[in-house]
């Protein structure tokens, strides 16, 4: 009769030991598989933080010694003459592998009074135009891409966002459009202070998130958010009086943050960079703020894995080791029929393997409401509630966990037969007798 | 014809004291031998190093003149010994009939019928069955394996009268009829005085008595 035989002859006739390993091994599989389905959905959720958020870089121009100074009636005046962000270095680094957006704001970069139109009234009115006060606008690439926009504060509720095509166009908070009647495809006429002339503008936007602003009592109109809106930047360009060789500042933003080092050499390594006072940088701090503490959650996943695994062990080990003590007349007599000790050994892996797979089975359903209450709770206690996981176990776990589970159950064998394969036969049948 | 043999054999539980001395004997297929001694004197001590289960301190066991270690121990328990306890000892979550299979391919009903032991007898667990039936299974058992060596450790001990002469009649009809080489290890005169060849083992020699 082989070990196998014995091993499913032992199952079926111990009943009680059956059940007993048979429970120890299920509440085992119940963790691992907890331990495992977390895992893969905390990194399930930081591959989706991953894709949502992704990386950016920031390139900026670098004012070090880039400075011509002159001395006026007022003081002294600082001009950079460096090097900008030109057309030409936008369209090179858009084509770079991994680049999938680029952005660049350029707050308060245009500012105009209204000419056909009011602003919400401040606390002071500084009418330093013929028009009244002047407001500040940020000029943006893409003002979908601003940073209101991506953090919520601003929606967009009519119209549509700026886009690096786009030739005088504004996009006015909805304050501001109602306490002047205007909507969507209206024109507004802004006076320039620095190029003393009108601007056309047409409203293709038009966003909420200042509401209540107005009362603030700002010091002057551009202190108030409701007044302040977004313009394309050739609006900016040809407005500045002073010509502007391209933009100060840029955001590039990268598919995956975990190449944004890739991306970042490339980029440094363009031949239109090559020379130029302007700085890279890499930018994950968005990123980082959600992705921490699911990497933080992670490795508790899989401190909390090996844990279990360690415990599983020393429990199993502690069990079969009680069982095998009082196994010893069995051994003996196998002994001395003539069955080897590694014959014996595997008789004990293949009994307690007969139960595992049925109880590793059996779990998966008990598994799954155990692992998302423990996902939620781990959640609640690592991430403050900022993430949410999807804790799902299904079958393919199965595979990972009938690896580990065998592994330890191998161990857990090996060290409680350890005494058994240390004694002489003689020994044990005497001890047995 | 010698079939097992003992080479000067000498063993000792501390290194010092030789339970032991030089025992040097020939054992024949076809015959019954008996061992007798005082408690403690090393009967199953040389049953042991016999059967394989220890090796000696000194000396050789040979099977049909071979070192036993050369094929290893375990390789001599399988094919050239079997072993008959005073306990039995059968694996108790087993049937008979699963007792003998663990020592043969061959189906074990044949033999447990030979033994006196019914079909029903034969698949109830051992447990379930009195103490000389008990020792058939485990005589079965050691015929089973077709093992040309049984050595019994007081194989009647834990038996009445009766089922004594019945278990003594079984072991005698193994080596004369069977043509097996029976060892037995004992304390009964009654035993001894059924074997071809009766040993006494005292202060660590084998007399022929």
């Amino acid at each position: 009769m082989n070990f196998v035989k014995r091993a499913f002859l032992y199952c079926f006739r111990q009943k009680v030991k059956t059940l007993i390993l048979f429970l120890v091994l299920a509440i085992i599989s119940t963790f691992l598989l907890t331990g495992l389905a977390i895992r893969d959905a905390s990194e399930g959720a930081t591959e989706d933080v991953q894709t949502a958020i992704g990386g950016k870089l920031f390139l900026e121009i670098d004012p070090a010694n880039q400075y011509d100074s002159s001395q006026d009636g007022y003081g002294m005046t600082y001009t950079y003459n460096g090097d900008y962000i030109t057309p030409e270095i936008l369209d090179a680094i858009s084509k770079v592998d991994g680049v999938v957006d680029y952005n660049s704001d350029n707050p308060r970069g245009f500012w105009g009074a209204g000419v056909d139109f009011e602003y919400l009234p401040a606390a002071f009115n500084l009418s330093y135009t013929p028009y009244g006060e002047s407001s500040a606008y940020t000029a943006a690439l893409s003002s979908e891409k601003s940073s209101d926009f991506e953090s919520g504060k601003y929606s967009l509720v009519d119209g549509r966002h700026i886009t690096s095509e786009d030739k005088y166009v504004v996009m006015i908070s909805k304050e501001l459009a109602d306490y002047n009647k205007l909507s969507v495809g209206n024109i507004m006429t802004m006076y320039c202070l620095d190029s003393d002339g009108n601007v056309k503008l047409e409203i293709i936007g038009i966003f909420d998130g200042t509401e209540g602003t107005s009362g603030n009592g700002g010091f002057s109109v551009s202190d108030i958010p409701a007044n302040c809106g977004y313009v394309d930047y050739t609006t900016m360009f040809e407005n500045f009086g002073r010509k502007i060789d391209g933009y100060t500042q840029i955001d590039i933003y990268v598919e995956d943050p975990v190449s944004i080092q890739n991306v970042y050499d490339k980029v440094k390594d363009l031949p239109e960079l090559r020379g130029k006072s302007l700085k890279l940088s890499i930018d994950t701090d968005e990123y980082d703020v959600v992705s921490t503490p699911l990497e933080s959650l992670q490795q508790l996943v899989n401190i909390t894995i090996i844990i279990i695994s360690v415990v599983s062990v020393v429990i199993l080990t502690l069990l079969l080791t009680i069982w095998i003590r009082g196994r010893k007349k069995e051994i003996g007599i196998l002994l001395s029929i003539g069955k080897s000790k590694l014959n014996i050994i595997l008789q004990i892996f293949t009994e307690t393997i007969i139960v595992a797979v049925i109880s590793f089975v059996a779990s998966i359903p008990f598994s799954f409401s155990v692992a998302e209450k423990a996902g939620a709770f781990l959640v609640s206690r690592v991430t403050t509630g900022t993430a949410n996981l999807n804790v799902q176990i299904n079958a393919a776990y199965l595979l990972p966990l009938y690896l580990i589970g065998i592994l330890l159950i191998a161990v857990a064998v090996i060290a409680s037969s350890w005494t058994v394969v240390r004694s002489k036969p003689k020994v044990i049948l005497t001890k047995m007798s | 014809m010698s079939i097992i043999k003992t080479c000067n054999v000498k063993y000792s539980y501390d290194g010092n004291r030789n339970v032991l001395k030089n025992i040097a004997t020939d054992f024949e297929v076809g015959k019954i031998y008996a061992i007798l001694g005082p408690s403690g004197c090393g009967k199953t001590t040389l049953l042991s190093l016999l059967g394989g289960l220890d090796s000696p301190s000194y000396g050789q066991v040979l099977f049909q003149g071979e070192d036993i270690e050369k094929k290893g121990l375990a390789y001599h328990r399988k094919n050239n010994v079997a072993f008959i306890f005073q306990s039995y000892n059968l694996i108790d979550y087993m049937t008979p009939a699963e007792n003998v299979a663990l020592t043969s391919k061959l189906p074990p009903l044949p033999i447990l019928e030979r033994l006196g032991l019914t079909k029903e007898e034969a698949k109830r667990n051992v447990l379930k069955l009195s103490g000389g039936q008990q020792q058939r299974v485990a005589i079965a058992r050691a015929l089973a394996s077709d093992a040309s060596v049984i050595l019994a450790d007081e194989p009647t001990g834990n038996l009445d009268e009766d089922t004594a002469v019945e278990i003594t009649n079984i072991l005698k009809e193994c080596a004369h009829q069977m043509n097996k080489c029976v060892i037995i290890v004992t304390h009964s005169n009654e035993l001894a005085k059924q074997a071809d060849v009766t040993f006494c083992l005292k202060k660590g020699e084998l007399q022929q008595l």
